[in-house]
Parts: structure tokens; C-alpha cells; sequence
């Protein structure tokens, strides 16, 4: 059974947790506007180096948002962060990322046809919506729960 | 349909003088949990139910009930 230690520091992780995620999902998606706001010319080293960065950034957001994050904190502490409420609203996010992603992919298309687009930069701006928008889902859901 | 679950775990927790955390620690789960049930935002599990109706020590439907 976990502690009364144990049920404060989930309570207070859970809290850093949906303070910071909305925050880096407004970093993340504020980080790619210079990637599209440059017009898409020959690749430079500096380019290969920013795309590594949002590659990097985006697998570390999405398995934040997968596992709970914290992976150094106790086993113990971490369950207790992961619990049927966090699990209920990670598939919420997860769902309403899903159907914004979607809705996104079928507007691209569209506009595709108009403009032209790489599959590189529809990739680019799928991924960008879809773990924004889940992680500040889930973080809009857990700072409701987390209220007195 | 348009039943919902409805719960006493608000009252049931001051009348034996508990806190969330305190409830919390003694069912094994969060603090945010016990807070979403009692505040009707999320529906517990069946074996949540009947670990919250343990720890306060009464019947699992004194706890919870059909509210229409």
C-alpha cells in the first residue's frame, strides 16, 4: 500500500505534471514556426540540427504523454500518478489528438491541391497538431480533476 | 438512459472524520481520485467501488447509488 509520503508527491508531481505539459505543448508548437515560416529551400546544416531537435522533442512529448513522464520517481510514486483518472483522460486526449489530427490530414489534403506540399512538411505539421493537442487536452483534464 | 451515479463518499468521509489524502491512503489511490468520485466527475471501477465502500466500512450501495 503507498504512504501517506507517497499519495503527497503523486498529488504534487501530478500537479507539476499539468502545470508543465500545456506549457511545452505551446514551446513545441511555437518551436516549428520558424520551420514553416522559412520558405523551403536547399537543406543546411543548421536545418538538419532543428529538424533533429523537434524529432527528439516530439518522441520525448509523446512518451510523456504515453507513460505519465517522471521516469526516475519511484515505482510506487508512479503508479499512484498513473491511476483509472489519468488512464481515463490520457484516452481522452489520445481521442480528441486522433480526431484533430484527422480533421487536419483531410484539410491538408485539400489544400494540397491548391498549394503545393511535401509529405515531409504534411508530417511535420500532422505530428505538430496531434501531440500539441493531446498534451494540452490532457493537461486541461487534469488540472480540472486536480481542484479542490 | 439518463441515470447517473450518484455517491455519498463526500459525507461518509467527514462523518468518520477523514481527509482525501488520508481516504486515498488507506484505499491505495491518488488523492485526484478520491476528489473525481466524490465530485460525481468520474465513475470508479467496480473494484474502486468496493475498495472505497471497505475502507469507510459500510455496504457498497450506501456508498453509491442509481441517481436519475
Amino acid at each position: 500500500m503507498p504512504s501517506q509520503a507517497d499519495i503527497e508527491a503523486a498529488d504534487r508531481l501530478s500537479r507539476r505534471r499539468a502545470r508543465i505539459l500545456p506549457v511545452l505543448a505551446v514551446i513545441f508548437v511555437a518551436q516549428q514556426i520558424s520551420y514553416f515560416a522559412e520558405p523551403d529551400t536547399a537543406m543546411r546544416a543548421v536545418d538538419n540540427v532543428k529538424i533533429g531537435a523537434w524529432l527528439l522533442l516530439s518522441v520525448v512529448l509523446l512518451l510523456a504523454l504515453a507513460t505519465g513522464g517522471f521516469w526516475l520517481k519511484p515505482r510506487r510514486v508512479r503508479a499512484l500518478m498513473d491511476d483509472d483518472v489519468t488512464r481515463a483522460n490520457r484516452a481522452e486526449a489520445f481521442r480528441i489528438g486522433f480526431l484533430v489530427t484527422m480533421t487536419a490530414a483531410i484539410l491538408l489534403y485539400f489544400l494540397s491541391l491548391f498549394a503545393p506540399l511535401s509529405g515531409r512538411e504534411a508530417i511535420h505539421a500532422l505530428t505538430t497538431i496531434g501531440i500539441a493537442t493531446a498534451l494540452l487536452r490532457f493537461g486541461y483534464l487534469e488540472r480540472r480533476d486536480l481542484k479542490e | 438512459m439518463s441515470e447517473r451515479l450518484g455517491n455519498r463518499l463526500r459525507d461518509l468521509r467527514a462523518e468518520r472524520e477523514l481527509t482525501q489524502a488520508a481516504l486515498a491512503e488507506l484505499v491505495g489511490v491518488s488523492r485526484k481520485t478520491i476528489n473525481t468520485v466524490e465530485n460525481g466527475v468520474f465513475v470508479p471501477s467496480t473494484l474502486l467501488a468496493l475498495k472505497l465502500a471497505r475502507a469507510l466500512g459500510c455496504p457498497v450501495e450506501e456508498v453509491f447509488f442509481l441517481a436519475d
